[in-house]
């Protein structure tokens, strides 16, 4: 199965709290970044955790903005966040490329 | 889930302490924890990501008055119960 | 918080688990011991000490590092395949303008079986919950001021990764061999809280 998503594209994280484990940190749901490098293919932790089988999927990391997380900091210095992140908590920044059966 | 654990980014935690010399582990039953988590994972009687989740459960005030290897020991007896390896009273040695 | 912790109750409940997994035949004799002896002879900063020195002296060895660091670690006679699953390793390079820092914000991720067990500091909550949001200040803790041009990246270590930081070779070293220069690069250095 071809990947969602690729380095250099935007996305925006998920917002939902997953009823159990799971790698999306909260400071990082419902932000843009941008897809700077891919970590191969894993299960996805969330399912593991439940003790469930896992087909692998791509792993990202997305690099985010700390003002785009945190807002503008105290001292007005901006830097950067990369957060690793499977490919199941990203959706694309615009509607309009978005893939068939893409659910929720 | 929003987990305890879940942390970065949170305010009000305080400046970051550093022990000088710092020793891999300060007790010998924090080896043994360590070991023990590396042998059942190695045994399959939990993966990573259920030890992860056994940790992240536990009630917030208790995880953060728990010191590192006393998470991952709570998590070993709990998924060693889940499991069915042995009771929570047996584990607790009453 | 507090690192004096009265280890007698819990130090008897850890043998008492042990003894019952034992009698039940998940634990052999010896088991736990034979563990904790490869683990102490496994990773250690060393290892990061001498990938970093060799990155410094080494040009081309850099760039298989920053491009795939897992397997140009082998040139070293070093894998990540050593823990309970192979991790994919990543170095990440400091410059003149950048300065990288590592952390899990989620539970503790590092690489044990490269570098050995991660400081105390690393698992706190004060440094996981502070770090991603005020690298800055953070860092200021540690001694280490960053001029004001310089862009910091926090790298949060949420899934597979293992990441290790490679710092800028300090200056007046030309001289050093590649062992002397290992011998400057620190356990802070590596996760990117020091200079070197």
């Amino acid at each position: 199965m071809a990947d969602r998503f690729a380095p250099g594209d935007r996305v925006r994280t998920r917002t939902a709290d997953p009823p159990g484990h799971t790698r999306l940190p909260r400071y990082a749901r419902g932000v843009c970044g941008e897809i700077v490098g891919t970590c191969g293919r894993h299960p996805l932790a969330d399912e593991l955790a439940q003790g469930l089988d896992s087909a692998p999927r791509a792993v990202h990391q997305v690099r985010f903005r700390a003002s785009d997380l945190f807002g503008p900091g105290e001292d007005g210095r901006d830097h950067a966040v990369v957060v690793e992140l499977w490919e199941d908590y990203l959706e694309p920044t615009s509607p309009d490329p978005a893939p068939e059966g893409d659910p929720t | 889930m929003s987990r305890i654990n879940d942390v970065g980014g949170m305010v009000g935690f305080p400046a970051v302490i550093e022990e000088p010399d710092e020793p891999a582990f300060h007790a010998d039953w924090e080896a043994h924890v360590f070991a023990l988590n590396g042998v059942m994972l190695r045994r399959g009687v939990y993966n990573l990501d259920e030890f992860r989740d056994a940790i992240e459960r536990m009630p917030p005030a208790e995880y953060l008055a728990s010191s590192y290897y006393e998470k991952w020991f709570h998590a070993i007896t709990t998924l060693l119960a889940e499991k069915g390896i042995a009771t929570p009273e047996e584990l607790a040695g009453g | 918080m507090s690192t004096t912790h009265d280890d007698g109750p819990l130090a008897a409940r850890v043998r008492h688990v042990e003894a019952l997994l034992e009698e039940r035949g998940w634990l052999a004799d010896g088991e736990l011991d034979a563990r904790i002896d490869a683990f102490a002879a496994g990773g250690s900063p060393a290892n990061g000490a001498a990938i970093v020195a060799r990155a410094w002296v080494d040009p081309g060895f850099r760039e298989r590092l920053l491009a795939d660091a897992s397997t140009a670690i082998e040139e070293l006679g070093m894998s990540m395949a050593a823990g309970l699953q192979v991790q994919p390793l990543v170095a990440v390079a400091n410059t003149a303008d950048e300065h990288h820092v590592v952390v899990c914000t989620l539970c503790s991720c590092y690489p044990v079986a490269l570098l050995g067990p991660s400081p105390t500091w690393y698992k706190s909550e004060a440094y996981r919950s502070r770090v991603v949001r005020d690298p800055r200040g953070v860092l200021r803790e540690f001694g280490l001021e960053l001029p004001d041009a310089v862009h910091i990246t926090v790298w949060d270590a949420s899934a597979e990764t293992r990441y290790m930081v490679v710092p800028r070779r300090p200056e007046g070293t030309d001289d050093l061999s590649e062992q002397e220069l290992a011998g400057l690069v620190t356990r802070k250095g590596l996760i990117g809280t020091a200079a070197v």
